[in-house]
């Protein structure tokens, strides 16, 4: 398992106009929290923080004041478009306590479906795993060359490594090479002379039908 | 009037509204595997939304998935041409969705990423405000 090394510093002022004169410096709002001890609130190097993201690491070490200090990952809060992050959930673990953490599911390989004009379907992009802190795999790398047509991959035919527990279901569909269906469309659209020129208006036929009987 | 609309409304007409804040649901990529994200808000009408839909017809050639992310809920009225001002509020004209920067519009599934990107460019043309491309990934 590889650490990154994340420069920080503590944070006293909070709140929103604090945290964004933060962000324009460079750093990144966050909170340590865990282990029954007071929450503690610090700031992050970004550009330190977006290369352990990119490299998909769990755990950073982060140097606040001299000290270095590993944590776990827990959340990214990111902005409205999902592209830059704004705020980070920092937890208190010990090297030998098992976590529960989420990692990339990849597909390595061509199915052998692909020749017979079979596509992959991947229904599970992430898979939830309970293990080692210390043992966090980077990623999962599933193998698809043996697949077949109408053939699938669930999560009970994963090969995890030792000490790695899937908290997932069994039975639940990782990925399936099928045949493209037609293009087709979840909003059905109502076009052409069938479609109603007005929609109907809830409650409204029944007023209706009140006001002619009152008369 | 074009395109989709609702089945059954409780009011026929709505007021103007505003269209203030970012998408804070709807902003993420949950069906396909890539996406047309909007960057701007705006309204985008049923006949943006079949316009995109057709684009992407065409261009995929019954391959793979579309998944429109968003429906026109909201009716704008409009009054006819030459018309004085006042009598009443105008008919209802079209139907509209109003989209906040962020949300995810369009999604298309069991395609590469090329054929995916070419087509969400193709929608993006059609579409009323500025989008982006996005892809479906892991989050820690």
């Amino acid at each position: 398992m590889q650490v990154a090394n994340v420069k920080g510093e503590k944070r006293s002022a909070g709140g929103r106009h604090a945290n964004e004169r933060l962000r324009r410096r460079g750093m990144l709002p966050a909170v340590i929290y865990g282990h029954g001890e007071a929450p503690q609130s610090v700031a992050v190097s970004r550009h330190d923080f977006e290369i352990a993201l990119h490299a998909l690491q769990h755990v950073i070490a982060l140097e606040v004041d001299g000290a270095k200090q590993q944590y776990l990952v827990k959340d990214v809060q990111y902005d409205h478009l999902h592209k830059d992050p704004i705020h980070i959930d920092l937890m208190r673990v010990d090297a030998n306590e098992r976590v529960r953490v989420s990692v990339a599911l990849e597909l390595k390989g061509t199915p052998a479906g692909a020749a017979l004009g079979g596509q992959i379907t991947q229904l599970l992009t992430d898979l939830h795993i309970e293990c080692l802190l210390i043992a966090i795999p980077e990623t999962l790398r599933v193998d698809i060359a043996h697949l077949g047509l109408n053939q699938s991959v669930h999560v009970r035919e994963l090969s995890l490594p030792e000490g790695v527990k899937a908290l997932h279901s069994p039975e639940e569909l990782i990925c399936i090479c099928r045949l493209p269906k037609a293009a087709v469309e979840t909003v059905a659209t109502a076009t052409g002379e069938g479609a109603a020129a007005e929609p109907e208006v809830i409650g409204r036929v029944a007023k209706d039908k009140g006001d002619e009987a009152a008369q | 009037m074009a395109g989709s609309m609702p089945k059954r409304v409780k009011w026929r007409k709505s007021q103007k509204g505003t269209l203030k804040g970012n998408a804070t649901r709807g902003n993420k990529v949950s069906y396909g595997e890539f996406g047309l994200q909007a960057l701007q808000p705006g309204r985008v009408n049923a006949r943006h939304i079949e316009a995109g839909r057709v684009a992407a017809s065409h261009f995929l050639q019954r391959e793979g998935r579309v998944y429109i992310r968003v429906f026109p809920h909201r009716p704008i009225t409009a009054k006819p041409l030459e018309v004085r001002m006042g009598t009443g509020k105008g008919e209802v004209s079209y139907w509209t969705s109003l989209v906040k920067p962020g949300t995810v519009l369009f999604e298309v599934g069991g395609v590469s990423e090329d054929l995916a990107k070419a087509c969400l460019a193709r929608i993006a043309m059609k579409m009323p405000v500025r989008c982006r491309f996005l892809r479906r990934g892991h989050e820690l």
